[in-house]
């Protein structure tokens, strides 16, 4: 037990030194083997689950590794999982696992390119598993590179400008983040626990002052500014949101899925494991506009999804809305507020995939993605009688990710805004308003491209096929079980959100 | 500190055993390219590269030798050998080697030129090692001065090239400029405090009050133009682009190295001396450096983004590199063994850039960006290396560039210079920017042109994976090697 998180992390790099040797022209046994490896792991990451002990706040001792790495500085191979990473951690195993199957039809460098996707794969569960800053940030950064090539060289027509955009954002942001890191190693005394997060964590550096132009800073809020600012391009948080559209669009189905569905959780999983806990007495302080930047984000995504004619930009906006809403729930404090970001976070992962997965699917028929194409005709049409199955999992992920009660998304934000409600009055009765937009877009989408008459380029379009049901399946699984029964996921974050509100609470 | 070798030239010729092995390298060159009629071209190539590396290797050994022992000032002081200055010395002749190498193949470098290419290298080198272990400014003088003559000849080596030329004459020109306005700042400073040795003037820098001190601020400011330009830092960077462009390739991996490690210890050196404690001497001497040190990096960067060719574009980003290092004295003594890190990481980094932009140089004869165009396809393994080089180059983990920049960025925040610490980060996602350029072209893009590129073979391609996997080692485990360095080094 106590090698599993080293197993599940290093899965996908022994899949990744597997897939090198393969010989290149060996595209199906490349294929099969990617699938089974990352099979694998998501396999572990459920055992990790089951034995999961939902009492413990914080750490789990049983799973826990730390190997020292560079004496010199204290850092070291820190491996853990508490209850806000491991739904993160299921999450990536199983949207990893259905990727592969999604990513089946890709037939242009093959080899390069699930290499690039397991390397992927093992730097994003790194973030998710790392305890010790610097590892998080090694894997955070290491992310970018199979992310830049698998959008610039897989992606469509305007991809290397979007490769460029994404990875110039990120790479702004986390720099950032290193001067906050390596500030905080010599402000916490350069010892054995200096870069542990777990040790930094609890507002140590609350009373601490920073020199700079001549007048005194608070250390805690300059640091956290500067990390706010790294997380916040993750997220995306307006106004560092303008890489996402351009990615998301230009990106292959399944690294679209993987950024919207993963990577942007990393932003907000930032927020919970490092900017909050480290320095609680500066989120506090902040927390205000934390709120209002939710809420732009959630107006402004919403809005701008409504206005795109290109389905899969009008996903990729709605992702900035409803990373809105995660914002928002971090914001309140309170222990709904948290709960619903934490589980927002993982349904966001669930019915944002099935919404990428499903424009994915309908791409590879129609080879457009426009609502209205750019000449004024429409793009699709009547898809609902050409395409009965497709579209009962459309709305099924439509409904999802609207918020209707009885799938995933409700319960998620009826839990923010019940967190926040006392906190932030006007922000919420506004945020609410954010999603009736969120359910205008959404339904006019589903009106313009599944009702009325079918065009006839339509007609060639086939239903899904098994493979693709298969792997829609669980998804669709996902959203609705965790829609009417969410305490499998809220039981295993219960303990540790409570600990993390319990510390914030300290400074309110 | 000192010990009783100062007063004796035979014990001090003990510890001046790589600078008399590398004198010996250069003469028996010589001797060697006299002694061999033109028709066995092909036997005295071999002799000549033979004879070179065991020269340099023998070199090596001896500064490791010397890297053990104690510091030591020879020569009536005016040498000092010590740790930082012989780790330094090391990286260079190392790069000497690696740009020796570079030479053989090369095709900008005219066959009957290369032993001639070998010696002034050797020569350079020569006049490195002088400056790096100066205790004088006169001796600092006479390093920079062998530096410099030699290297003018370098940069025109191209001999029937007219940008060659040019590089060459606007190098004389700047250099002779401000050779000139650092020697009279040297003169100056001997005016004011009547010494040359750098912990004379120290001493008497010590005693004097503020007021007096004041009207050394010029001087000192006089002097720093002339290792400014030896380091190629804003605003002494002008003859920078225009000479490593038109030199040949090799002489601008060679420029981009060696003479910059020089200037860099001996502007450690003095900075350690004079920048120390809270006096008008020395908050000047540390505002000026980090000053300069964040317009190097900004403005290397910035003209770095809109290059045409690749060469010039490292020439810019070398500029911005420096700029890295000179961060590493602001903060004096403790950075010590940052700087060694980067030296010894930026090394492998433009060796093996340079290997591959001069081979692509050698097939089409440009080094436009155009001709990186899929190179993916026409030579993955060129390809994947660079790509490995231009990340560690821009700074990301996990290479060793990171590790680099990660030691020097966390011992100026250590020091509290966070405005800087964001500036260099910063800094380094603008170059990403132009280093990314170069990788997209070379995967995304397609070529026109599929032919094989026929200069990488197999030794070469051993070489440059050796080098960069050196590179991707040293950002994963960098204990041993920093250890080691903050152990030595930093005892300086």
């Amino acid at each position: 037990m106590s090698h599993l998180l080293d197993w599940i992390l290093w899965m996908p790099a022994l899949g990744l030194l597997g897939v090198l040797l393969i010989p290149k022209d060996k595209v199906t046994f490349i294929r099969f083997w990617t699938l089974a490896n990352t099979l694998v792991t998501f396999i572990l990451t459920i055992l990790l689950y089951s034995n999961f002990d939902s009492e413990v706040a914080g750490i789990q001792e049983r799973f826990y590794v730390a190997i020292p790495w560079i004496q010199q500085f204290n850092i070291y191979y820190r491996l853990g999982v508490d209850g806000i990473a491991l739904p993160m951690i299921i999450l990536t195993g199983m949207l990893f696992f259905i990727c592969v199957l999604s990513s089946w039809s890709i037939s242009k460098s093959v080899k390069a390119y699930f290499a690039l996707f397991l390397m992927l794969e093992t730097s994003v569960m790194g973030v998710f598993l790392s305890l010790d800053f610097f590892l998080f940030y090694v894997f955070w950064e290491v992310m970018l590179i199979p992310m830049f090539f698998l959008i610039g060289i897989w992606g469509g027509e305007n991809k290397e400008y979007a490769a460029v955009k994404f990875f110039l954002y990120t790479f702004a942001g986390s720099v950032l983040m290193l001067v906050g890191l390596i500030a905080l190693y010599f402000a916490s005394g350069q010892n054995e626990d200096s870069f542990n997060i777990i040790a930094l964590q609890g507002g140590h550096f609350t009373d601490m002052t920073v020199n700079l132009f001549g007048s005194q800073w608070s250390f805690a809020h300059l640091f956290f500014v500067l990390m706010f600012i790294g997380f916040a391009i993750k997220v995306p948080i307006f106004p560092f949101h303008t890489w996402l559209p351009h990615a998301h669009v230009q990106a292959p189905t399944a690294v679209s899925v993987i950024l919207a569905g993963v990577l942007l959780k990393m932003g907000t999983y930032g927020f919970l494991r490092i900017s909050f806990p480290i320095f609680p007495e500066a989120a506090v302080y902040f927390r205000q506009w934390i709120a209002v930047l939710g809420l732009v984000n959630v107006i402004y995504g919403a809005f701008c999804a409504m206005a795109q004619s290109d389905v899969k930009k009008l996903v990729a906006y709605s992702s900035v809305s409803h990373m809105g809403f995660v914002m928002l729930g971090l914001s309140a404090m309170t222990v709904q507020g948290t709960n619903g970001a934490v589980l927002q976070m993982f349904n966001h992962g669930t019915s944002t995939a099935m919404m990428f997965l499903l424009i994915g699917i309908l791409y590879e028929r129609s080879h457009h993605r426009w609502i209205v194409k750019p000449d004024g005709t429409k793009g699709f049409s009547g898809l609902y009688t050409q395409l009965p199955i497709y579209s009962i999992v459309f709305i099924i992920a439509m409904f999802a990710s609207m918020g209707l009660p009885g799938l995933s998304g409700f319960i998620s934000e009826a839990l923010i805004f019940l967190g926040i409600y006392k906190e932030f009055t006007t922000i919420t009765v506004l945020a609410l308003l954010g999603l009736l937009i969120g359910a205008a877009y959404l339904l006019w989408m589903f009106k313009r491209m599944f009702f009325g008459e079918v065009l006839d380029e339509e007609k060639k379009y086939t239903d899904m096929n098994m493979r693709e049901v298969f792997y829609m399946a669980p998804l669709c699984i996902a959203v609705i079980v965790f829609g009417i029964f969410p305490a499998p996921i809220l039981n295993i974050m219960k303990a540790s959100v409570g600990g993390l509100v319990s510390l914030m609470a300290k400074y309110h | 500190m000192t010990n009783t070798l100062g007063m004796n030239y035979l014990a001090s010729l003990s510890r001046f055993v790589p600078e008399v092995l590398a004198s010996i390298t250069m003469l028996g060159l010589l001797v060697i390219e006299a002694s061999f009629s033109n028709r066995s071209k092909q036997i005295k190539a071999r002799v000549v590269y033979g004879f070179a590396t065991t020269g340099l290797v023998v070199t090596i050994l001896a500064l490791v030798e010397n890297l053990q022992l104690p510091t030591s000032q020879i020569f009536y002081g005016s040498i000092s050998i010590d740790t930082f200055s012989s780790s330094m010395k090391l990286i260079a002749t190392i790069s000497t080697l690696g740009v020796i190498y570079l030479s053989s193949f090369s095709k900008e470098i005219y066959s009957f030129l290369k032993t001639e290419f070998v010696v002034m290298a050797i020569g350079v080198l020569i006049g490195c090692m002088l400056l790096a272990s100066a205790n004088n400014f006169l001796t600092l003088y006479l390093g920079v001065e062998t530096l410099s003559i030699l290297s003018y000849v370098l940069a025109s080596f191209k001999k029937v090239d007219e940008r060659s030329n040019e590089a060459g004459l606007k190098y004389v020109l700047y250099g002779g400029f401000t050779a000139g306005i650092m020697l009279f700042g040297i003169s100056h400073i001997f005016g004011v405090v009547g010494s040359i040795g750098y912990a004379e003037v120290a001493a008497k820098l010590g005693l004097m009050g503020n007021m007096d001190k004041l009207i050394l601020i010029p001087s000192f400011i006089l002097f720093f133009a002339g290792l400014g330009y030896k380091i190629s830092c804003v605003p002494f960077h002008m003859w920078t682009p225009d000479v490593y462009e038109g030199s040949p390739t090799p002489v601008t991996a060679f420029f981009s190295l060696v003479p910059k490690f020089g200037g860099l210890v001996a502007l450690m050196k003095i900075s350690i001396l004079i920048g120390v404690g809270q006096n008008v001497v020395s908050i000047t001497w540390i505002g000026l450096l980090s000053l300069v040190a964040a317009l190097t990096m900004s403005v290397g960067n910035i003209s770095a983004l809109g290059q045409k060719s690749v060469k010039r574009m490292l020439a810019y980003s070398s500029i911005a590199h420096a700029g890295n290092m000179i961060l590493a004295i602001v903060v004096l003594k403790d950075g010590l063994n940052a700087l060694v890190f980067y030296a010894i990481t930026y090394t492998l980094m433009t060796l093996v850039a340079f290997y591959i932009v001069s081979i692509i140089h050698d097939k089409y004869g440009s080094d436009h960006f155009d001709r990186f165009n899929g190179l993916i396809t026409r030579n993955p393994a060129m390809a994947i290396a660079f790509t490995i080089i231009l990340f560690s180059l821009a700074g990301l983990p996990p290479f060793g560039g990171f590790i680099a920049k990660f030691n020097i960025i966390s011992i100026i925040v250590k020091k509290s210079y966070y405005t800087l610490a964001v500036i260099a980060v910063l800094n380094s996602v603008i170059s990403l920017y132009y280093y990314l350029r170069l990788v997209r072209l070379m995967i995304f893009k397609q070529s026109e042109d599929i032919s094989e590129i026929s200069g990488f073979n197999f030794s070469r391609q051993t070489v440059v994976a050796m080098m960069t996997l050196t590179v991707v080692i040293l950002g994963l485990f960098w204990n041993n090697l920093f250890d080691y360095l903050s152990r030595t080094v930093a005892s300086y």
